[in-house]
């Protein structure tokens, strides 16, 4: 196979200046919190990358990860990802279908040996042999095996992939699994959230394209640049909770004065995500700015924690404590190593007591 | 923008002040040694009174520039020589990236080398065309 062109040529063919390499790369200092004067040093790298190959597999899961992503309509800075990768391979995306779309994942496997990377959304159905969801007549099981085999790493995207998820939840009749159960032996980055971010997305894709490595993890795998914080630590409601003034309930006086909402059930103390920084929609709002409490949809078994109104200092079973745990001790810890990451993931995400 | 009695617009943290005199401190350092630096305003937790207030203290000089390079970009010299403000837009017209460059000028605004190499390429091309039509 020729080698590819470097993401600088190919920009170059295309008639995009260097200028927009360069504006990428102040978004994307912004988004990973890198210094802003190394925007040009990214630009540069990005020149000379190849576009990275990328294998999207859809799982047990709703496309509101791909929805995320792709929500643009209109050119932007944000489209620029697209400019970074090869997306060979992906269900919804692709024009391809049937066994063409199969041999065009296999081909870039084939041609991308020991270099591409996997991105997965949703989770691995295990039982019974993984029958309960299939495609192409292989269960997700044996194909993220197969594809996982030969990847440079692999992106848990959405809480469905990086934790269970909605199909882990109670009773999990398919007995879904996160990826990190099944791909043992290589790096798994989860990007958690659901949906997640399509900011951590993005960045976390162009941070590998750019350095050629990860990014720093915390405790359950997950890029510290969007996941550092917990929604409460940047929530612009902090001060009524620091000063003891809270909702009581969704139409009381509080609520109308913005209060804040950890009494009737906000998880934003012990949620780890950039929710409450880049926020939704284009930069619009984030729930609690909608009035609602966060659900705490990036950590482990959010579905199962006892109750979206019910506030954390009631019991939930011990979840909370446990994440709250295991994240606090994930900032300390600084890039954890994959064995020490993935059993406090197991411990996290253990089955809730019922 | 105004929510349940907290108007975001109006709640200022004294940020402002803090961002001004770092930026009076790289431009003494450009001023005397010529060294360049770079304040990312997104990472700062900036109310939008702090935006306000900062845009309001700095001005606007004598130059402003539209970008139209993956999606759209405005850049602003303030009225305090070699102190720009960048600004750049994503999907639905919000702020992507927002930075005080303190520099002669943005590294942004500089037309690259191999940019400047294929445009000598294209142009060339043109001039021959049009010579032989």
């Amino acid at each position: 196979m020729a080698p590819r062109e470097t993401i600088g040529e190919e920009l170059l063919r295309h008639g995009i200046s260097r200028r927009a390499l360069l504006k990428y790369s102040a978004y994307l200092a912004t988004m990973m919190a890198l210094p802003p004067m190394a925007s040009r040093a990214i630009a540069e790298a990005l020149a000379n990358a190849r576009r990275q190959s990328v294998i999207w597999l859809s799982f047990q899961e709703c496309t509101g990860c791909t929805e995320s992503l792709t929500r643009s309509f209109s050119p932007t800075i944000e489209d620029m990802i697209f400019n970074l990768i090869s997306l060979d391979y992906h269900e919804t995306l692709q024009a391809v279908s049937g066994a063409a779309a199969e041999e065009a994942r296999l081909t870039a496997m084939r041609e991308n040996k020991g270099k591409y990377v996997v991105v997965v959304d949703g989770s691995v159905s295990t039982k019974d042999g993984g029958v309960y969801s299939t495609n192409a007549g292989k269960t997700n099981l044996q194909v993220l095996k197969e594809t996982a085999e030969n990847a440079l790493a692999v992106i848990s995207v959405g809480t469905c992939a990086a934790f269970g998820g909605i199909p882990h939840a109670n009773p999990n009749p398919t007995g879904a699994v996160p990826v990190s159960d099944i791909v043992t032996d290589k790096p798994v980055i989860n990007i958690s959230g659901c949906p997640p971010i399509a900011e951590a997305m993005a960045g976390t894709i162009a941070y590998l394209v750019t350095f050629g490595k990860l990014p720093d993890l915390d405790a359950l795998n997950r890029p510290k640049a969007f996941f550092g914080d917990t929604i409460h630590d940047r929530c612009y409601r902090r001060p009524f909770y620091d000063k003891g003034l809270f909702a009581k309930s969704f139409d009381d006086e509080g609520a109308r004065k913005g209060w804040c909402l950890y009494e009737v059930g906000c998880k934003g103390p012990v949620t780890y995500n950039a929710c409450a920084t880049l926020k939704w929609n284009g930069g619009v709002s984030f729930p609690i700015q909608s009035g609602h409490g966060c659900l705490g949809c990036s950590e482990p078994n959010f579905w199962d924690k006892g109750g979206f109104y019910r506030p954390l200092s009631t019991s939930t079973g011990g979840g909370a404590t446990v994440i709250g745990g295991a994240a606090v001790a994930g900032i300390g810890i600084g890039v954890a190593s994959a064995l020490i990451s993935r059993r406090r993931r197991t411990d996290a995400t253990k089955e809730p007591k019922s | 923008m105004s929510h349940d009695g907290i108007d975001l617009d109006e709640f200022r943290t004294g940020l402002a002040d803090s961002v001004l005199r770092e930026i009076a401190e790289h431009l003494a350092a450009l001023a005397g040694s010529g060294a360049t630096a770079a304040i990312d305003l997104r990472s700062l937790p900036l109310t939008n009174a702090d935006r306000s207030e900062l845009e309001s203290r700095l001005g606007r000089g004598e130059v402003t520039v539209k970008l139209d390079v993956a999606g759209t970009s405005e850049l602003w010299e303030t009225r305090y020589s070699g102190v720009w403000w960048v600004r750049h837009f994503g999907d639905g017209g919000r702020i992507a990236s927002e930075r005080i460059e303190i520099a002669a000028i943005p590294q942004i605004l500089v037309s690259h080398d191999e940019d400047i190499a294929a445009a000598a390429t294209r142009v060339r091309e043109e001039v021959e065309a049009h010579g032989s039509a």
